[in-house]
């Protein structure tokens, strides 16, 4: 039974909001983890990772962040950080609602008690374009990041002899992608 | 460590909303709809294999992945002129209609049910007497003393806690609030639960799908999914029995919950069916193919021009003639370079940023316009077409919320009282409803099909050299949705989507006819202008698809109630 999930959040289309799920790619093809740790490509999820984390122990989120900290850099932010960041007015089910739906777990009791968010700061988020230089030189923190805060949290991962391939189809050629059937 | 920041970057990324009002007398004279919106995502298409083109659409949005991927399969084999196997249509279709009730559930509860419900009456109600309450309208059997009272507790705990939480955005106490603490309590109640229903919607999707957020399991040509009654790494009769049950579960939501509450918040805001009709333009394309070649549908398409029910027209294919010739964008008030109104397949998504300019360009959506005018879409415009066609599905359901809202002690609307903030709230329900009772008929036509012993699931497509162009439409959660394709060389050459919220958040054309959005607005009441609750009332009735900053200037343009919108 899973009890903690990572996920990874951006839109892979636009440049460095995709590095959720870059890094989450990264984890999967460079680790293997314990079977209650699950992970998921999250997309931009919106009010819809409340479902997601509904009961879980623990839950580490990757994602890029605005700040006014330099493009690359790698910002910890634990579960009060997120819920001190009162949600925003609602006026369309995309927002992004990471606040939301922790407060909303937490009114139902069933928010996880370990919860951490890996912030990237992102430079560029032009549709089509691969990271910038700064967010590709974060990666590998990112991984440690994620690595190291997982055990924290008293779960296991163990890096794989060889790395398998990331899947990262949406950078990749314009060959046919149907083939290979990556999503 | 604790440093503030925006932790949620994509609010500026992925475009937003946003709602200029004029108000005047404490009533909206004037209002602009704008948006930043990914339309340049299109381009990115272009020189792919039409083939891949599902995946890539798919993650246009966070929220409808699997409607952005299925009209873009659509629009190929459209191109290819490629029929689809019936097995692949209805496990299509049964994906696209669970995606639909978990977003009319999510739109109803998470998004705009704390518009009409005001949470801190909550601890005033009267579980046994809201329990006697709920029992006279609907035999739904969570109705229970026991399971409002531990919904009231929630909110107790919240109140208690000094800070309210998920709660802290609500226009609590403000005098467009309405409704007794005991329905308070009840919508409340369901709104906790709805949670749980949306869940079984999305597993429902997932087992088809292989997967949400973004599911796998389609191609050009029909679905991946293995059919192998006996085989449990195939659609076997396993997972079939647990979709049944899923769906069996939301149906009963959807048509004892989701559709009485409806009714019920209409019957106790009768005034809302005389706001926010702007737009009486309305368009919906046919959905739900029930046959290989896609010439019969269990949802009827069509358009109104003008409020004229009589005058429907209908559409008899979702590619008709009619919506593929009818299509222009025009971007006089959009940033974007062009001067002519183009057709999709001939569309241009150039930038020319100028700056928000009311009277000039302000908006990052082009004005899409059917034979020249603005038309409304989403799920009233479904129910119109179909209410005014005699189709049998919609006029059962239409006609039950009618008595429903009257046995409830409301108004006997008329049709005609659905163009307004009410009327779109209702056609989601009435649509809710009829997609429930579709999706157990079309579970059925797929084990049937099946037990025919057609396992097929996929048509290979093959890929011209010359030219071709296609039109993949779905009938979304939000209205009506179109990709436009043109394939050269076994290549994208030109990629267009028309989404419903571009319909609907359009801004004014070149003829200066506002889009529905800013045209349903004009005229609103407001009570008190810096809490402007009831422009998102109507602004939600639309389930708008973007995030939304809302400004309130007073006639000297000086800004006003801004902090408390943003």
């Amino acid at each position: 039974m899973r009890t903690a999930l990572i996920g990874g959040i951006g839109n892979v289309l636009l440049g460095d909001d995709a590095v959720g799920p870059y890094v989450l790619r990264l984890l999967e093809s460079q680790y293997s983890f314990e079977e209650e740790v699950d992970l998921v490509d999250l997309g931009t999820p919106a009010l819809d990772l409340t479902h997601q984390i509904l009961g879980l122990r623990a839950l580490i989120l990757i994602d890029s962040v605005a700040s006014d900290d330099p493009p690359g850099t790698v910002v910890r932010y634990g579960k009060e950080d997120i819920l001190a960041v009162a949600p925003a007015e609602r006026i369309d089910p995309h927002s992004p609602a990471l606040s939301e739906c922790l407060l909303t777990a937490q009114m139902l009791g069933a928010c996880p008690e370990q919860v951490l968010l890996v912030g990237i700061v992102g430079a560029e988020y032009e549709a089509g374009q691969p990271l910038s230089a700064a967010v590709q030189a974060a990666v590998a923190a990112a991984i440690e990041a994620v690595v190291s805060e997982l055990s924290e949290f008293g779960y296991s991962c163990q890096k794989k002899a060889g790395a398998e391939p990331a899947g990262i189809w949406w950078s990749e050629s314009r060959s046919s992608l149907s083939e290979s059937s990556q999503i | 460590m604790a440093k503030r920041i925006t932790i949620d970057p994509i609010t500026r990324i992925e475009g937003h909303l946003r709602i200029d009002v004029e108000v005047d007398n404490n009533a909206v004279s004037n209002a602009w709809a704008s948006c930043t919106m990914w339309r340049g995502i299109e381009k990115i298409l272009r020189g792919r294999d039409p083939r891949d083109a599902w995946m890539f659409t798919q993650r246009f949005c966070g929220v409808c992945t699997t409607v952005h991927a299925m009209a873009s399969v659509r629009s190929v084999e459209d191109a290819l002129k490629l029929e689809i196997p019936l097995n692949a249509q209805y496990i299509r279709n049964l994906i696209l209609i669970a995606h639909a009730l978990h977003d009319h559930i999510v739109h109803f509860y998470q998004l705009s049910a704390l518009d009409w419900v005001d949470v801190l009456q909550i601890p005033k109600a009267d579980p046994a007497a809201t329990s006697k309450l709920a029992e006279s309208i609907s035999p739904w059997t969570r109705n229970s003393r026991n399971e409002l009272k531990a919904a009231q507790d929630r909110v107790n705990a919240v109140a208690a806690s000094g800070q309210l939480g998920i709660f802290a955005n609500g226009y609590w106490g403000h005098p467009a609030m309405k409704l007794s603490p005991d329905v308070n309590l009840l919508a409340f109640t369901h709104y906790v639960q709805a949670l749980e229903y949306q869940r079984k919607a999305l597993q429902v999707v997932g087992i088809l799908g292989s997967k949400t957020p973004h599911i796998q399991n389609l191609t050009v040509g029909g679905v991946a999914n293995a059919i192998d009654l006996d085989s449990q790494s195939a659609l076997d009769m396993t997972k079939l029995e647990m979709i049944r049950d899923l769906l069996a579960d939301v149906v009963k939501f959807v048509q004892q919950v989701y559709f009485v509450d409806v009714c019920a918040v209409a019957a106790m805001y009768p005034n809302w069916f005389s706001i926010g009709s702007g737009v009486k333009n309305y368009l919906a394309v046919p959905d739900l193919p029930l046959d290989s070649k896609g010439s019969a549908y269990d949802l009827p398409g069509g358009h109104i021009r003008g409020g004229d029910l009589a005058g429907v027209k209908r559409f008899e294919t979702a590619s008709d003639a009619a919506f593929r010739q009818g299509v222009t964008e025009d971007v006089m008030h959009a940033y974007y370079q062009g001067e002519k109104a183009l057709h999709p397949w001939q569309g241009e998504t150039e930038p020319a940023f100028t700056g928000w300019d009311g009277e000039q360009k302000y908006s990052w959506v082009k004005a899409p316009r059917f034979n020249g005018e603005p038309m409304q879409v989403g799920p009233l415009a479904q129910v119109l077409v179909g209410y005014s066609q005699g189709h049998a599905l919609t006029k059962k359901y239409t006609d039950m919320a009618i008595d429903k809202i009257a046995s409830i002690g409301g108004p006997r609307a008329t049709p005609a009282a659905l163009h307004s903030t009410l009327g779109r709230h209702a056609a989601r329900a009435i649509r809710a409803c009829m997609l429930a009772e579709l999706a157990q008929k079309h579970w059925q036509l797929l084990v049937d099909n099946i037990a025919k012993g057609d396992y097929t699931v996929h048509n290979q497509p093959v890929l011209p050299s010359h030219e071709v162009e296609g039109v993949g439409t779905h009938e979304a959660p939000r209205g009506t949705l179109s990709h436009w394709v043109v394939i050269k060389d076994e290549k994208i050459k030109n990629y267009q989507a028309v989404v419903p919220s571009t319909w609907n958040a359009s801004p004014r054309d070149r003829a200066g006819a506002h889009g529905p959005y800013e045209a349903s607005l004009l005229h609103t009441p407001l009570a008190r202008p810096e809490e402007p609750l009831e422009v998102l009332r109507t602004v939600h009735s639309f389930d708008p698809c973007m995030a939304c900053a809302c400004h309130a200037f007073d006639p000297s343009g000086r800004k006003i109630g801004v902090a408390k919108i943003l």
